[in-house]
């Protein structure tokens, strides 16, 4: 009869263990980390992606420090990040409280939330923003009837990524979820006590919800920054990156070195740049907000 | 666990390398003179047109070869470029593929990226195009491609808009610029030009500066061959086109119709922009959201002195078979068929432009289809004395030089003088780089 130990529980030998593991670690070997190294090795060399790559060593990451292109793209990145992801994590965070609230049929309304996030930015999304944002757009026919001037979204350097902040920020369903999964394990047991106490809704959220979310908020902050960095297909689809490339992600500067351009160890190296500004930015993040997390 | 680290980086390197050099290693499936029961892919790009057109062409062939199918695979031309160059990366690329001219520069630089048509002339007659004609698709002395049909831009207005207004197409410079005073008073605009894949912005300035200095932007071989005085000139031109109001300014155009396509935009088929410079062999999706013959050619614009110079042709398209192809036989039977067929070229039709094959060409004379914009266009172009367009200047990251230049003098970023020396030296540049 097989033993049953503390480490062992369900008495599996450790190739049995291995072997059903085995699906993942091969799959993460082969589509994660085998590119993950290639890609690396592709940054160091010369390549257009049809000709065999000539090692060039660091010339790409030099290349970068010199690039009007990259130094935009990563302004761009940064500054969309740094707008959308506080906006989605409150706005989430709000719609959450409120479908938290029991009442008959919660669940259309959470349904409903969540659509927007699965339609990402697909063609009928790209011609659905052109009828609100373009000149004569839904949206300056309401500001005219308010009363303003009409805004310039497309054409505007200084406006055109907030309309791709919006479509992003629409589309809040998961976040929302995860909040919605954090705020429904707070034990209700607190909000009595505290109402027995004398305390307001106001002062609930900010002593017992906001403090025993504190780490939904974190993950959902690593998670969203991780994938503002990220972005692509929203500018690709929306601007083009335009005008001005004032929404010219990173994500697109990958894209046009190496497909449009054909740069292909360049594209790579700007990958691991990329990757290296995410890493910084998440340690950032842990570094800051250890303290917190840990009170 | 360092040295089991080290091994698996040695082991990626093996692989990442041989990977990266066994595309050299490929050697093509040598022609067996035979047609065998396959089924071949076949890409290309295009409007609506030319997507129902080609299907049907197809259903002609299934009929007459049912052993050998055809799958077809097309789109839009924005992002099609990007889709064919990830396939040839990965050889994954159709066995049969509609491609433009300055893929043969990007990606058989040697004219090892393409299968030898030279090797399949069993299947294809050649005999029906010329020798210039032929020359377009030859890259180191391997015929890589053969050319479907040769086409330049044109001016196309909208009939319906003009005869409102009283206007007349342009004949002269001087005429557009007086139409844009006179489209302007009513809010309309007389032309459209673009920063977007067409990059017909670009196109017209240099058309203008052409015909004035009789210099040639890009030579054949790759060389620029326009001052940063010419390159300030074509600015100038392109700055004066929206300050007169004869196009839109990047800034309303993209506000007007976002990141849509001129053809798909409000604007056009409305008619607040009645005119569009296209490739004689594209125009179709234009002429199609608008009124049957509202669409019209209007005559190549000439200086004040009657000179017609400046304005540029080039293979519309070609066709090329992949060099990792298993049916070259079958492959290059298909393309003789979609050029040479009398039956096909009935049902494609202009849809590819005026064809280059004299047999397509005699059967569309002979069935009275020998018609339409684009007949009418590649009939004025004949009549000029117009400059082959080399394949180096439409090279994506070129486009993209004079797409920054322009953008920002539209947007008032940047003088005119500044844009050109930056354009000049970007371009010097990069096509040292490239043809090294």
């Amino acid at each position: 009869m097989r033993k049953h130990t503390y480490r062992n529980p369900v008495g599996v030998s450790r190739f049995t263990g291995l072997l059903l593991i085995s699906p993942f670690i091969i799959g993460m070997a082969v589509f994660m980390i085998y590119p993950f190294i290639c890609s690396f090795i592709l940054g160091l060399t010369d390549y257009d992606g049809i000709h065999p790559p000539e090692f060039t060593g660091l010339d790409n990451y030099r290349h970068m420090l010199k690039d009007r292109s990259f130094r935009n793209a990563v302004k761009v990145t940064v500054k969309y990040a740094l707008l959308l992801v506080p906006m989605k994590l409150i706005v989430s965070l709000l719609t959450a409280l409120l479908l938290n609230i029991e009442i008959k049929g919660i669940g259309v309304f959470r349904t409903a939330f969540f659509i927007p996030s699965i339609l990402g930015s697909n063609l009928a999304v790209v011609i659905m923003w052109q009828y609100l944002f373009t000149s004569k757009g839904l949206v300056n026919q309401f500001l005219e009837l308010a009363g303003a001037s009409p805004v310039s979204w497309y054409g505007s350097p200084k406006n055109a990524i907030f309309i791709i902040v919006l479509l992003r920020l629409w589309e809040f369903g998961s976040t929302m979820i995860i909040f919605l999964t954090g705020l429904r394990s707070i034990p209700k047991e607190l909000y009595e006590a505290a109402k027995v106490d004398g305390c307001g809704t106001f002062r609930a959220f900010f002593s017992i919800t906001l403090p025993q979310l504190k780490n939904i908020i974190f993950i959902n902050l690593i998670l969203q920054t991780i994938t503002a960095f990220q972005e692509f297909n929203a500018p690709y689809m929306i601007t083009d990156g335009g005008p001005l490339k004032s929404t010219y992600t990173i994500g697109m500067l990958i894209y046009d070195e190496m497909f449009r351009y054909n740069e292909t160890g360049y594209a790579n190296a700007v990958s691991w740049a990329l990757f290296a500004i995410i890493a910084g930015a998440v340690a950032v993040m842990y570094a800051v907000s250890s303290k917190i997390r840990r009170n | 666990m360092k040295n089991t680290f080290l091994k698996a980086t040695a082991l990626c390197c093996i692989f990442t390398l041989s990977a990266c050099g066994k595309k050299d290693q490929t050697s093509s499936t040598a022609p067996d003179g035979k047609l065998d029961p396959c089924t071949i892919r076949f890409s290309w790009w295009g409007g609506d047109d030319r997507h129902e057109a080609t299907l049907k062409a197809i259903e002609l062939w299934n009929k007459m070869h049912p052993d050998i199918k055809i799958t077809p695979e097309y789109g839009g031309w924005d992002g099609w470029t990007e889709k064919v160059t990830s396939q040839l990366s990965g050889g994954t690329e159709p066995d049969v593929m509609q491609i433009n001219y300055d893929w043969l520069v990007a990606m058989s630089p040697d004219g090892k990226g393409f299968y030898d048509l030279n090797e399949l002339k069993d299947q294809i007659d050649l005999s029906n195009f010329s020798d210039d004609v032929l020359s377009f698709g030859k890259v180191g002395g391997k015929l890589n491609a053969v050319t479907v049909s040769v086409t330049g831009r044109g001016l196309f207005y909208n009939s319906e808009v003009y005869c409102h207004l009283n206007a007349e197409y342009p004949r002269t410079w001087d005429d557009l610029f007086a139409l844009g005073d006179k489209f302007g008073q009513n809010g309309l605009y007389p032309l459209d030009l673009d920063i977007q894949s067409g990059g017909t912005a670009w196109y017209l300035a240099i058309v203008y500066v052409q015909q004035k200095t009789g210099r040639e932007f890009i030579t054949m071989d790759g060389e620029l061959g326009f001052t940063v005085d010419d390159i300030k000139t074509a600015l100038d031109f392109y700055r004066e086109t929206e300050d007169r109001h004869v196009i839109r300014t990047i800034r309303t155009r993209t506000d007007e119709d976002g990141n849509a396509a001129l053809y798909q935009s409000q604007e056009f088929i409305g008619g607040n922009v009645a005119g569009v410079l296209e490739w004689g062999s594209s125009v179709g999706k234009y002429e199609s959201v608008l009124p049957d013959g509202v669409l019209e050619a209007g005559p190549f614009i000439t200086d004040e002195n009657g000179n017609s110079g400046g304005w540029m042709i080039k293979p519309s398209m070609l066709y090329a078979v992949s060099k990792n192809t298993e049916y070259p036989d079958e492959a290059a039977a298909f393309i003789n068929f979609l050029l040479n067929d009398k039956e096909c070229a009935k049902i494609l039709g202009t849809s590819r432009g005026i064809p280059a094959s004299a047999s397509a060409e005699q059967s569309l004379e002979e069935s009275g289809m020998l018609t339409g914009l684009a007949q009418k266009n590649d009939a004025m172009l004949e009549k000029l004395d117009t400059i082959t367009i080399s394949p180096y200047m439409e090279l994506s990251r070129m486009k993209e030089f004079y797409n920054t230049a322009i953008e920002e003098v539209s947007y008032g970023m940047t003088d005119t003088s500044s844009a050109a020396q930056e354009m000049y030296d970007s371009i010097t540049t990069y096509l040292e780089k490239i043809k090294k």
